[in-house]
């Protein structure tokens, strides 16, 4: 679903962010992508929806060579895949309903499809009771759950989340967690950036961990620090 | 006909317009003055050609025959001017009705019966089709054969044909000009707008929205911009020019301001054309630039 191939990505200003990464990642996998601040999580997952561009290596996305995209193709990769971010990204004067609709309604979905959608992923986030609620009234939980339901909107095969419960208190981010658990159970494919490790450490799955933009290791069923050695974890 | 898109559409374009109302006043507020400006300017252009065509149709070659030119001479020249494209018209004025025109013309400025002999020559009036080719017409009438003098008041018309041709030219710079600042104001509104919306353009990137589709509502904005400043200029222009033409007219007759008519529908046609077109144009770019960085 997900393959990178030597990516690297240099900053103008010299700096390597990324530095030659293989990566392959499954149809219905869920795969957290750990490490410190600044090891390249979020420049990676930028990469995956387009908005970086790789210095070298192959990209492909759900069978988009995403390192070749022409500028007027990025629309049609961005319709198959959803993305969530740390601070949701909500239109502040829409109502829930709004924001979710609006995902379709800027690709030039039909009125009934939109219809048919929203409610769905509303419904599927369990936010259906607020919809009518404005981004301002709703707590934290309730504005990420209102961010991931317009991420799914589109259907996408792949969810990316950049930090998802950056905001959140545990309680909340448990929550969170859980349902993006529900959504990987229906089939997409979920890429995690996070550096909380208790989330990493209570849901077991795959865990990948970039080091300098490198990634040093990948596990099946990883914990937050296992790789780093025994002593690290006890001290750090 | 998906009307639910439709009104979703003109929502968002309605939401823009009316968030940012006081930056939208202040662009259809400048569009006006330059569409007010241009419109002054192309309503004196069209009178001071419509005023110099119409002094120049007024224009006829005299053309003298010799005193002692044959009636067969006067028959081929008759001929030749049938013949000659460019002449409208022409009529035959023997100096005795010349004379009395002379007289008519003279009356009480000097005393006409002194003239005891007839002093004229005979004449014909000619009238040219195209004004402009008064010079080129005189100059072929005076070769022909019986033909003592041509005269058609030569500086006038040199004259008159330089202010038509600077009009003309002054007009298209001067209008270049307007309409690069009536883009470039226009342009600088919609950047504002256009910052003002950049988390909606940066959300509206991330979901798949074409760059087209994004663009849609600020082309739209610009047009609005530039439709609403033409009508406020076209009714202020209409407003002065029912004031202020009849006053000029009045004051300075010899402007013939009445004799100008100026086709004041096909000029707010051109208004419109032009504030559309700059707000079009404008937006695409001030959108252009935020879509690429």
């Amino acid at each position: 679903m997900i393959s990178l191939r030597g990516v690297s990505l240099v900053y103008p200003n010299g700096v390597r962010a990324l530095d030659g990464i293989d990566l392959e990642i499954g149809k219905g996998d869920f795969v957290f992508l750990v490490g410190h601040s600044g090891t390249g999580k979020s420049s990676l997952l930028r990469l995956l929806y387009r908005e970086m561009f790789p210095s070298s290596g192959d990209i492909t996305v759900d069978g988009i060579r995403v390192d070749r995209l022409k500028r007027n193709r990025v629309p049609m990769l961005r319709r198959h895949l959803g993305v969530v971010f740390q601070d949701f990204k909500l239109l502040t004067d829409k109502t829930v309903w709004e924001n979710v609709a609006f995902a379709l309604q800027v690709t030039g979905a039909h009125t009934k499809d939109v219809r048919r959608q929203v409610p769905r992923c509303l419904d599927l986030v369990g936010l259906s009771h607020k919809s009518r609620m404005y981004p301002g009234e709703l707590s934290g939980g309730e504005q990420q759950r209102a961010a991931i339901a317009r991420a799914l909107v589109n259907n996408p095969k792949i969810l990316l989340c950049d930090e998802p419960t950056g905001n959140l208190d545990p309680a909340t981010t448990t929550e969170i967690m859980e349902l993006l658990g529900r959504i990987n159970l229906k089939g997409t494919t979920i890429v995690v950036a996070t550096h909380n490790q208790a989330v990493v450490d209570r849901m077991r799955r795959r865990v990948v961990r970039l080091e300098n933009g490198r990634v040093v290791t990948d596990e099946e069923r990883g914990y937050y620090f296992l790789g780093l050695g025994q002593d690290q974890i006890l001290s750090g | 006909m998906d009307w639910g898109k439709i009104r979703f559409f003109l929502g968002e374009v309605l939401r823009n317009f009316t968030r940012n109302a006081g930056m939208q006043l202040t662009a259809i507020g400048t569009v006006a003055v330059t569409i007010i400006l241009l419109g002054t300017f192309l309503y004196a252009r069209a009178s001071v050609a419509h005023i110099a065509s119409d002094a120049m149709s007024k224009i006829t070659i005299s053309v003298y025959t010799t005193p002692d030119a044959t009636k067969a001479q006067e028959d081929a020249l008759r001929t030749a001017f049938a013949k000659d494209e460019r002449i409208l018209s022409s009529d035959f004025v023997p100096k005795s009705e010349g004379l009395r025109e002379l007289r008519e013309r003279m009356k009480g400025q000097i005393d006409t019966s002194i003239l005891t002999e007839n002093p004229l020559p005979d004449k014909f009036r000619i009238k040219v089709r195209n004004p402009e080719e008064v010079p080129a017409v005189a100059a072929a009438l005076r070769k022909l054969p019986g033909v003592e003098s041509v005269d058609y008041g030569q500086d006038v018309v040199a004259r008159l044909l330089q202010i038509a041709s600077v009009a003309r030219r002054a007009g298209i710079a001067l209008i270049g000009v307007f309409i690069v600042v009536a883009g470039i104001i226009i342009s600088n509104t919609i950047r504002l707008t256009v910052f003002a919306r950049r988390r909606e353009i940066s959300i509206m990137q991330l979901v798949g929205a074409t760059n087209m589709y994004i663009r849609l509502p600020f082309i739209c904005e610009g047009l609005i911009d530039g439709a609403l400043g033409v009508v406020l200029a076209v009714a202020i222009l209409a407003i002065a020019h029912a004031t202020l033409v009849p006053k000029i007219a009045l004051a300075l007759p010899w402007l013939q301001l009445s004799a100008a008519q100026v086709d004041t529908s096909s000029l707010v046609l051109q208004l419109f054309g032009v504030g559309a077109a700059v707000g079009v144009v404008a937006s695409w770019i001030a959108v252009g630039r935020y879509l690429r960085t």
